[in-house]
């Protein structure tokens, strides 16, 4: 079974209002009767929550943003419209919930960001350390078999407390190492995020903008790949070390 | 249109409640004993009738086999799933069960939702019985860690009673609105739920704005088949075992027996939560006397490992939501179990904050329930409850790994889409198998549905079929497909795993509407005999005292000849009538005797024939 991402497709700008016939604008309800709309296949969630595709996005505002529209599309508004209407409200509402939940978290922000604009590329060798993380690698993936080594499960002699202890405190700082180095990517990615909202707001006027763009993209791309790798790390030393 | 309740379907009790318009607050509607608890116990008589309630409860005793109690452990479940449950409790599944659990009671056979929808029945009577109007439409509450084949199999329930379900509301959120409503609370809360077959945890946000209320869950979980059930199997299992070694007898062959010691181990149960110690003395079949006292520190350490594994998803609830046991604002204690002093203490431990239970823990999900009734049924926009789906939903990829697509905790309703296309030239169908849980392996997930999306025969990669999957406000899946090179939108049969399909459930609505048909005809022609039966008991009395007044069998001057004649008719005519089974026929030849006699009556002095033969009441004679 294969399964692939979605693309994005703008919004209808107006279309006509199934109930009344006018053009219905491009929002949630109709403009002239103030019924809802029917959801287009495939609506962008920055432009279904009535936002620019900036990144840094300040979260209470958002999150005001999802409550005043939950009050408005929520099924509970709904249960005594009628079957098409209801069916409207379900489809907008589910589509609310996933571009809130979408676009709190910065990272899966950007995700969307990229697989909305088909620039997500997750790395073909997810498993390969980036080059700068090499040689620290190297040395995790050595105490980590120091670790092992040291656990008579797994066959190996029984080592005293102080050797095992001595690993332990090489795993502890790798793991503060590599949680260091996430800091650092949030930070890259922080640093494009401003890049990208600045495009943004040049974006009609500046030739060239969306070459920029498509290579910010790209860079994004990058820096999320090597942050799951690392959170990866992270995660792997954090368990041998709850299981030592 | 009737009337819209609310629903506490519980694995112990169940309640049905309203919200009194003029109070501005919810109630719980109580049922002809005026008790509001109803418990969730059904007995199907030797004729086939249905027993809910206290009085089902007490044939728990009497008729073991054919009476059933924590149904609720077996909705949207499998035979497989029950085996260990199976040798604590004492279902009796047919061997005819598959994919939906089939249990025998006295002669007959019924899927949990069946039974559940029994007790659904139940309360929908008590509450048309209170507000003199039909009931049917209903808000259902059910456990938030209920999957989606247990959520289909409530709904299920509800639709077999003949009760709309609006809504499904999880256990806990409702408690929640219970509670804010009363208390007008503010800020992050967590609601500790364990019931007699369940635990839940949930943690909300309260917020304040302009238009209302919000009532926000950030994280749910729990486990669906933890409860005071199991305190009661644990207390169980002890005495047993302890009757085995001291009195040499296994209570395998005394099912009565086992229920008699069930039944006074959990009124020992209950009052540990109040004394410092409780006793149990349990006559057994072989003449002797069990006698056992408990202190509660006994019990305590009897029960902690059980209640232990109610923290693992508290914790889990908390990493969820991102907060720590110190962001929690409010404790809200719920269900019967709360009632246990040492449940108090660790949650009061754990949060470091007294735990509220203000509110009758029995019937704080009812009343929140209700509420949520109201919102639906009048559209009174000052409240909006945003739950969340409690289990990540997935399919099946290559290799039999899961792959997610809807994460746990999401706010419902939420959707994924997906693209799906062929792996090799000319396949005409793609096969695709749903799941739900957080675990890699879709063996190790439980598998909710499977459907086959039609492609047209084509190489492989070509086709381009959009599904979307959809949960809706009650956590229900819906799913829908498109495909993106017809732009057809194409119908897909989903086969539910571990539920009853579309067709089952018509059959089982058709077959209770021809029984309730049936049922409704053996009893008007019990009544139309009845009451034909103490009309010709009447008119057979009058006649003989006329007769004996005029001093001959006929040609009275009372009693002409032909008035005679057609009374008898009559007479014969009714009793031929009786003697089938038409109630309209024996009606009508009811009213031709009450006819013939009408001249009859007019001279007559006697009291008792004049009020028989002017049509009267059965009863009023
Ligand atoms: N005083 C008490 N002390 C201890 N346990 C009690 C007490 N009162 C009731 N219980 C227990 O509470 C349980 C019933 O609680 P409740 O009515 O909240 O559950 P339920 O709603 O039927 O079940 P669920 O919500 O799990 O489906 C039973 O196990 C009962 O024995
Ligand atoms: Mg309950
Ligand atoms: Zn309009």
């Amino acid at each position: 079974m294969n399964s692939e991402g979605t693309s994005a497709a703008k919004i209808a700008d107006s279309t006509i209002c199934w109930s009344c016939g006018v053009p219905s604008g491009s929002g949630h309800f109709c403009e002239a009767c103030g019924k809802i709309q029917p959801l287009a296949r495939e609506t962008n969630h920055f432009a279904f929550l009535g936002l620019p595709r900036k990144l840094t996005i300040d979260p209470e505002a958002l999150e005001r943003r999802f409550h005043q529209l939950s009050w408005k599309l929520h099924p509970d508004n709904f249960t005594r419209a009628s079957e098409c209407e209801r069916e409207m409200a379900l489809a907008r509402s589910s589509q609310l919930n996933d571009a809130f939940r979408a676009l709190r978290d910065p990272v899966s922000r950007v995700e969307y960001l990229l697989s909305s604009a088909g620039m997500r590329r997750e790395g073909q060798h997810k498993q390969q350390a980036p080059p700068e993380l090499l040689e620290e690698v190297f040395e995790l993936n050595e105490s980590l078999d120091e670790l092992r080594e040291g656990r008579p499960s797994d066959g190996g002699a029984a080592r005293n407390s102080e050797e095992t202890a001595a690993v332990r405190r090489k795993l502890e700082a790798a793991r503060l190492n590599f949680e260091d180095r996430l800091g650092q990517v949030d930070g890259e990615l922080e640093r494009l995020f401003s890049k990208w909202d600045k495009t943004l707001a040049a974006g009609g006027v500046t030739p060239g903008a969306g070459d920029e763009q498509k290579k910010l993209m790209a860079r994004m791309n990058e820096t999320l790949n090597r942050r799951s790798y690392i959170r990866n790390l992270v995660a792997s030393v954090q368990k041998e070390l709850e299981e030592a | 249109m009737g009337r819209t309740v609310g629903i506490d379907l519980g694995t112990t009790y169940s309640l049905i409640a309203y919200l009194d318009q003029a109070a501005g607050r919810p109630g719980c509607i109580p049922g002809p004993l005026g008790d509001t608890l109803c418990p969730s116990v059904v007995s199907v008589d030797a004729d086939g009738s249905i027993v809910v309630g206290e009085a089902a409860r007490s044939r728990l005793l009497t008729q073991p086999a054919r009476t059933i109690y924590s149904v609720k452990r077996l909705m949207g479940r499998g035979v497989a799933d029950v085996q260990s449950e199976l040798k604590i409790f004492p279902f009796r599944i047919d061997a005819g069960s598959q994919n939906v659990i089939r249990v025998r009671l006295g002669e007959k056979v019924f899927t949990p939702p069946e039974i559940s929808s029994f007790i659904l029945k139940e309360l929908k009577s008590w509450a048309e019985r209170f507000f003199r109007e039909s009931v049917d439409r209903a808000v259902i509450t059910v456990p938030a860690y209920f999957n989606d084949a247990q959520r289909q199999a409530t709904k299920d329930a509800g639709r077999l009673a003949g009760l709309e379900v609006l809504r499904l509301v999880n256990e806990p959120t409702a408690a929640a609105l219970a509670y804010g409503l009363h208390e007008q609370r503010r800020g992050r809360v967590a609601v500790y739920d364990f019931g007699g077959g369940t635990f839940d945890i949930s943690i909300l946000k309260l917020i304040s704005t302009g238009e209302g209320d919000i009532y926000q869950v950030l994280a749910t979980n729990g486990d669906t088949h933890l409860g005071g059930d199991d305190l009661d199997n644990q207390l169980l299992a002890m005495a047993r075992n302890e009757i085995r070694i001291r009195h040499g007898l296994d209570l395998e062959q005394h099912p009565e027996t086992v229920q008699e010691l069930r039944k006074a181990l959990i009124a020992a149960k209950h009052e540990l939560s109040f004394a410092e110690r409780a006793a149990v003395l349990m006559p057994l079949p072989d003449g002797s006397t069990y006698v056992r006292e408990f202190s509660r520190a006994e019990f305590e350490g009897m029960v902690q490992p059980i209640l232990d594994r109610t923290m693992g998803p508290v914790q889990m609830a908390l990493a969820d939501a991102g907060l720590k046991a110190a962001d929690i604002d409010e404790v809200v204690l719920v269900g019967g179990s709360t009632r246990v002093p040492l449940v108090r203490r660790m949650v009061e431990q754990f949060f470091r904050r007294r735990p509220h239970a203000e509110l009758n823990p029995d019937e704080v999900v009812a009343l929140g329930a209700a509420i949520q009734a109201d919102i639906l049924e009048s559209g009174v926009k000052n409240m909006l409850l945003l739950d969340v789906t409690p289990l990540s939903l997935g399919i099946e990829t290559m290799g039999g790994v899961v792959a997610k697509i809807i994460p746990r905790n999401s706010t419902i309703p939420a959707s994924a889409q997906e693209m799906f296309t062929t792996g090799v030239d000319n396949q005409t169908g793609i096969d695709i198998h749903v799941l739900q849980g957080e675990r890699e392996l879709a063996a190790d997930c439980r598998s909710l549905a499977r459907f086959q999306l039609r492609v047209p025969p084509g190489p492989a990669g070509l086709a381009r079929v959009e599904v979307k999957f959809l949960i809706d406000a009650s956590g229900i899946l819906q799913v829908s497909a498109r495909d993106l090179k017809s732009s057809q939108e194409q119908s897909v049969e989903v086969q539910p795993s571990y539920g009853l399909t579309d067709a089952e459930i018509e059959h089982m609505l058709e077959e209770s509407i021809e029984n309730a048909e049936r049922d409704f005809n053996v009893r008007q022609v019990i009544e139309a005999r009845v009451e034909a039966e103490a009309i010709l008991r009447a008119t057979e009395k009058s006649l003989s005292e006329l007769a004996a007044a005029s001093g001959g069998p006929a040609g009275s001057p009372e009693l002409p000849a032909e008035e005679r004649h057609a009374v008898d008719a009559a007479i014969t005519a009714l009793r031929s009538a009786m003697a089938g089974d038409d109630y309209t026929l024996i009606r009508a030849r009811v009213d031709e005797l009450n006819k013939a006699t009408m001249p009859l009556a007019e001279r007559m002095m006697n009291r008792v024939l004049s009020s028989a033969l002017s049509g009267k009441r059965v009863s009023d004679i």
